[in-house]
């Protein structure tokens, strides 16, 4: 069993290409590709401010509320009715057709889902109207 | 079983690289165990938003978790709203400007953003960014996106 002294001691190699494989293959399969995020930013509206700049300015409204069944998607209202993100989206690229700087004011409901709330930011970044401010009813 | 005196004794390097090895695996792997946040949560699409990079989100953010059920967290630890305002306004004082990145599942009702909103408000951030996922690269978020329908 004793070890015969080597003529020309060198480091054995084999063993540690071995666990090198053996981590390339645990971090190829471990590995998961993180999701890529995006961010939306919202104003909040100061209370001070957000009566004198409403009056002379063309805003637009959207509210949000809750569907009774509970369903998850939401309601988005604008101009006094339901619209789906379809509609909204042609609405809203009407908007930005005329002025990117129209403010949004979003309207949400207590028991709204954040759903809609992302949703119709999603479709104001999309157009590039960037002055939204959320209100909650 | 003795061992004869080597001519040239020299330190088997082999096990202590095992080890050395054994032990980078081991605190990888528990490090991505602790990165820590609410992994309950499922963030809504939203492919428009600004992308983050580490580029574009500086050190200096706060992230806020808000789950389905309302459960409030940082860091997944479960703070109250008048915690959080503390925390913002700690930071604030620290920082300054800074921005606030809230993660809500899709499903969380408005009033509990609206508590996180008003305490970060209360404590002089106005600016608030709500996080969205750009692009779908994990599976498992498209089982959960169907059962959402």
């Amino acid at each position: 069993m004793s070890r015969k002294p080597q003529e020309n001691p060198q480091l054995d190699m084999t063993p540690m290409i071995d666990v090198v494989f053996e981590l390339i293959i645990f971090f190829v399969v471990t590995i998961k590709q993180e999701d890529l995020f995006t961010k939306l930013n919202v104003n909040r509206p100061a209370p001070a401010s957000s009566t004198s700049s409403s009056s002379d300015e063309v805003t637009c409204n959207i509210e949000l509320g809750r569907r009774y069944d509970g369903s998850p998607q939401g309601v988005i209202i604008y101009n006094k009715r339901e619209v789906k993100r379809p509609e909204l989206d042609s609405c809203l690229r009407d908007i930005a057709r005329t002025s990117t700087k129209t403010p949004i004011i979003i309207k949400a409901a207590e028991n709204s889902p954040h759903k809609a709330l992302v949703d119709v930011l999603d479709i104001c970044y999309k157009h590039k109207l960037y002055s939204v401010s959320v209100f909650t009813l | 079983m003795a061992r004869k005196p080597q001519q040239n004794p020299q330190l088997d390097m082999t096990p202590m690289i095992d080890v050395v090895f054994e032990l980078i695996i081991f605190f990888v792997v528990t490090l991505v165990e602790t990165q820590k946040k609410d992994e309950t949560i499922e963030i809504e699409d939203g492919q428009h938003g600004e992308v983050i990079t580490p580029d574009t989100l500086p050190a200096q953010h706060m992230q806020i978790d808000i789950a389905k059920n309302g459960r409030i967290s940082m860091g997944n630890v479960t703070l109250l709203p008048d915690e959080i305002k503390r925390r913002v306004s700690d930071k604030k004082a620290k920082w300054g400007e800074f921005p606030i990145l809230i993660r809500a599942d899709f499903a969380t009702e408005h009033t509990h953003v609206k508590k996180v909103m008003d305490a970060c408000t209360s404590a002089g951030i106005w600016k608030l960014s709500f996080m969205a996922v750009g692009e779908d690269k994990t599976h498992e978020r498209k089982r959960l996106s169907k059962m959402r329908k």
